[in-house]
C-alpha cells in the first residue's frame, strides 16, 4: 500500500501537521469548550487522513473507516462532551503545571519523543513497509499523539479533561491502525469505537455525578481512598 | 451452536432482566439466576464435548472454544450463580441502609448477567481484536456495579476503575495492532486476526516488535489483572463495591486479564526468553508489594484486595513460563483463587452484614455467634496461605516446581516466602476477627444480625470446593490438562 502513496505524500504530511497542531491545542487549551472544539477538529483531520489513504492506496474499506470515524469521533463524542460539559465549570481545574511551563514541557516532550521514534522506527515497525515514508512519519506521529494523551491523563487534574486525554490516546491508536493494519475488518473498527463511545459517556456521567456531590471536578480531591 | 449460545444466552437474559426487572422480583433475581444456571449448563455441555476431544468452532473459526475457554466459562458461570444467590439476601434495602429503588435493583442483576455474557464472549472469541473489544465491554458492564452505592467513595473508586482500566486496555490494543501487523507478511491468504493463526508465526516476527507488544500486553491486560504497578484501581474498587461485586471483581473480572495474557504473552514465551524473565519480574514484584500492602490494612476488604494483587502474581508468573507445568500451575491457581478469594469476600460480607463493620480493629470474638462464617474464613485463609490439604497448596506447590524447573530459582524462593507471609497475614487477621477481643468498640454485642441461610449456603459451597480440590486435585485435572494442552498446541504451531 505504502509504495502507492508517493504522489499523495505531501497532502498527507500537511494533514498530519494540522492534525498534530490541533492535538496540541486540545491538550493545552484551558477552556474546556475550546478544548472540545480542538479535539473535534483533530478528529475531523483524522477522518480526512483516513479518506486520503483510502483514495491514494485504492483501499475502499478505509472509506468506511473514515465514515465511521466521522460519525463517532466528529459527531457523537464531541456531542457527548458538550452535553456533559454544560453541567461542569467551563474552565479546567488548575493543573499541576501552569500554562507556560506546561506548554514548554510538552513541546520538549513531543519533539524528543517524535524525533526518537522517527529515527528509530525500525525498532517498532512490524514490517519493512511501515518503516518507509509516509508510513514512518505516520507511525511516529500516532505514537506521539498517544504519548500526548498519556501526558494529559497524568498531569491534568480535571475529570473532564482526563476524558479528552483518553480520546487523544485513542485517536493516536486509531491513526496507527491506518499504517499498521489497513486491512482490519470494519466490524472490528466498529467494535473498538463503540467501546470508546460508551467509555467516554460513562466517564462523563461519573464526572457529572462527582461534580454534583463534591462541587468540583478536581481529581486531586478524590483522595479519600488513598492509603 | 454452543460457542454462540454461551454468550448470547446471558446477554438475552440480561435484556429480559432490564426490561422486566422493575415489575416483580421474580423477573429480576429469578431471571438473573435462571440465566446463569442455563449458561452454566451450556458451559458444562461445552466442557464435556471439549474433554471428549472436540474443538468447537463457529463463524468461520472466529469463535473457537477449546479447553481453556471451557474452563473459564464453567468457572465464570459457576461463580456467577454463587454470587447472585448470595446477593439475593445481601442486596436489600435493610442491609444497605438506603432506599433501593427497583431500577437500581434491576441494573444490579442485569449488569451482572450482561457481564457474564461479555466474559464468555471474551473466552469464546478467537479474534485478537474482538477479544480486546469484549474484554473492554466487561470493564464497562462492571463500572456501574462498582459505583452502586453512589457515595463519594464509591464514585471515586468507579471513576478510577473505569479510567485506569480503559487507559491500560487501550495500550493493549496497540499491542494487538502491532502483533497483527507483524503477522501479515507471514500469513498470506489467512485470517490474520485469529489467535490460532498468529500462534503459528510468532517465531518469525521481529523480536523488537514482539517485546514491545508483550510490554503493552503486560501493561494493558496487567492493569485488568491488577498487577503492580498497574493496580491502583483494584483496592479502591474492591473495597467500595458491594460485597458480591467485590467477589465478582476478585473472582472473575481480574481473571480476564490473566486469560488475555495466557492467550497473548504465553504464545510468545517459548520463542523469546526475555518475555519469561520480564513476566517473572513483574509477577514477583506484584506478589511482594501486594503482601506488604496487605499487612498495612485495617479494612478487611482492602486487605483482601491487596492479597488479590499478590496472588495474581502467582497466576501470571505460571502462565508466563510457557511450560506445561507452569501453565498448568498458573491455571490451577487461577481456578483456586477464584474460589478462595470469592469465599473470603463473601465471609467479609457476612461479617459486615452481622456486625455492620469491616474494620478488623472493630471486630473480635465473633466465632461463637458466627461459626459458619468462621469455618469458611479459616478454610479460605488456609487455602490462600498454601497449607495442605487445601486447594491453594496444590496449585502453589505446582508453581514452585515449575519455576525451579525453568531455572528461575530466585522467583521460586520469592513465591515461597510470599506464601508464608500470606498465611501469617491471614492467620493474624482471622485471630483478631474471630478470637481476640475487639480493639476499638464500646459495644459488647458486636453481632447484631444472623447471617441469612442463602448467604451461608453460598459460602459453604465454596468452602467445600476449597477442601475437595485440595484433597482430590485429580477432580479438576482433566480440565486443567486439556486447557494447558490447548495453549501448548498453539505454541506447538509456532
Amino acid at each position: 500500500m505504502v509504495e502507492d502513496i508517493g504522489a499523495g505524500g505531501d497532502l498527507i504530511i500537511t494533514l498530519y501537521l494540522i492534525h498534530f497542531a490541533f492535538s496540541l491545542l486540545a491538550a493545552e487549551l484551558r477552556n474546556l469548550k475550546w478544548s472540545i472544539v480542538a479535539i473535534t477538529i483533530q478528529s475531523l483531520f483524522l477522518t480526512s487522513i483516513l479518506a486520503t489513504f483510502a483514495n491514494i492506496a485504492a483501499n475502499p474499506s478505509l472509506y468506511w473507516w473514515s465514515l465511521t470515524s466521522l460519525i463517532t469521533k466528529v459527531i457523537i463524542i464531541p456531542l457527548l462532551l458538550l452535553l456533559y460539559i454544560r453541567q461542569l465549570p467551563t474552565a479546567e481545574t488548575r493543573p499541576w503545571l501552569g500554562t507556560a511551563p506546561s506548554v514548554a514541557a510538552m513541546f520538549i516532550l513531543v519533539v524528543i519523543f517524535y524525533s526518537f521514534l522517527h529515527t528509530n522506527v525500525e525498532f517498532i515497525a512490524p514490517t519493512l513497509q511501515a518503516a518507509v515514508e509516509p508510513a514512518r512519519s505516520n507511525l511516529a506521529l500516532s505514537l506521539t499523539i498517544c504519548a500526548l494523551g498519556l501526558w494529559v491523563l497524568l498531569l491534568r487534574k480535571d475529570a473532564a479533561k482526563a476524558v479528552i486525554g483518553l480520546v487523544l490516546l485513542e485517536n493516536g491508536v486509531h491513526l496507527s491502525l491506518v499504517t499498521l493494519a489497513p486491512t482490519l475488518p470494519e466490524t472490528t473498527i466498529i467494535g473498538i469505537i463503540t467501546n470508546v463511545i460508551i467509555t467516554v459517556w460513562l466517564l462523563l456521567y461519573l464526572a457529572g455525578r462527582i461534580f454534583q456531590t463534591l462541587g468540583t471536578t478536581d481529581t486531586a480531591t478524590l483522595s479519600e481512598l488513598k492509603h | 451452536m454452543l460457542p454462540i449460545l454461551v454468550f448470547v444466552v446471558p446477554v438475552g437474559f440480561a435484556v429480559l432482566v432490564f426490561a422486566l426487572g422493575r415489575v416483580h422480583w421474580i423477573f429480576r433475581e429469578g431471571l438473573a439466576l435462571l440465566g446463569l444456571v442455563v449458561t452454566f449448563a451450556i458451559s458444562i455441555a461445552i466442557c464435556g464435548r471439549v474433554l471428549g476431544g472436540e474443538l468447537l468452532t463457529a463463524w468461520d473459526r472466529n469463535l473457537y472454544v477449546d479447553g481453556l475457554s471451557a474452563l473459564m466459562e464453567v468457572l465464570g458461570s459457576g461463580m456467577g450463580i454463587i454470587i447472585v444467590l448470595y446477593s439475593i439476601r445481601y442486596v436489600t434495602r435493610h442491609q444497605l441502609g438506603m432506599p433501593l429503588n427497583p431500577w437500581r435493583h434491576t441494573y444490579f442483576y442485569g449488569l451482572q448477567v450482561l457481564f457474564l455474557g461479555m466474559f464468555n464472549w471474551t473466552c469464546a472469541t478467537n479474534s485478537l481484536i474482538m477479544m480486546w473489544v469484549s474484554m473492554e465491554a466487561t470493564t464497562l458492564s462492571v463500572a456501574f456495579l462498582v459505583t452502586f452505592y453512589w457515595q463519594r467513595q464509591s464514585m471515586e473508586a468507579g471513576y478510577k476503575y473505569l479510567l485506569l482500566v480503559s487507559v491500560g486496555v487501550t495500550l493493549a490494543l496497540l499491542g494487538c495492532v502491532l502483533v497483527y501487523a507483524a503477522a501479515i507478511p507471514f500469513l498470506p491468504g489467512h485470517n490474520i486476526l485469529l489467535l490460532t493463526e498468529i500462534g503459528k508465526v510468532t517465531k518469525l516476527m521481529p523480536e523488537s516488535v514482539v517485546l514491545i507488544a508483550c510490554a503493552m500486553f503486560v501493561a494493558g491486560f496487567g492493569t485488568k489483572a491488577g498487577l503492580i504497578p498497574f493496580h491502583a484501581w483494584l483496592p479502591d474498587a474492591h473495597a467500595e463495591a458491594p460485597v458480591p461485586i467485590s467477589a465478582l471483581l476478585s473472582g472473575i473480572v481480574i481473571k480476564i486479564g490473566a486469560y488475555a495474557l495466557a492467550r497473548t504473552v504465553t504464545i510468545f514465551a517459548p520463542s523469546y526468553g526475555a518475555v519469561v524473565i520480564f513476566v517473572a519480574i513483574m509477577a514477583s514484584v506484584s506478589m511482594v508489594i501486594g503482601i506488604i500492602m496487605a499487612w498495612a490494612q485495617d479494612d478487611l476488604k482492602r486487605l483482601l484486595a491487596y492479597h488479590s494483587v499478590s496472588q495474581m502474581g502467582y497466576v501470571v508468573e505460571g502462565l508466563g513460563l510457557g511450560t506445561y507445568l507452569g501453565i498448568y500451575g498458573g491455571l490451577f491457581h487461577l481456578v483456586n483463587h477464584t474460589i478462595f478469594k470469592g469465599l473470603l469476600f463473601l465471609c467479609a460480607g457476612a461479617l459486615m452484614y452481622a456486625t455492620g463493620s469491616r474494620r478488623i480493629s472493630e471486630l473480635g470474638a465473633v466465632t461463637k455467634k458466627m461459626p459458619v462464617t468462621a469455618f469458611c474464613f479459616f478454610v479460605a485463609a488456609m487455602s490462600m496461605g498454601g497449607l495442605p490439604p487445601f486447594n491453594g497448596f496444590m496449585s502453589k506447590i505446582t508453581l514452585f516446581f515449575a519455576l525451579a524447573d525453568r531455572g528461575l530459582l530466585w522467583a521460586a524462593i520469592i513465591s515461597v516466602i510470599v506464601s508464608f507471609l500470606t498465611l501469617a497475614c491471614l492467620a493474624h487477621a482471622a485471630y483478631k476477627i474471630f478470637w481476640s477481643k475487639p480493639a476499638i468498640t464500646s459495644n459488647p454485642e458486636i453481632v447484631t444480625k444472623k447471617v441469612p441461610f442463602l448467604m451461608q449456603v453460598s459460602m459453604i459451597v465454596l468452602a467445600l470446593f476449597c477442601i475437595l480440590l485440595g484433597v482430590y486435585p485429580y477432580l479438576i485435572y482433566p480440565m486443567l490438562d486439556c486447557a494447558t494442552k490447548c495453549i501448548l498446541r498453539i505454541l506447538g504451531g509456532a
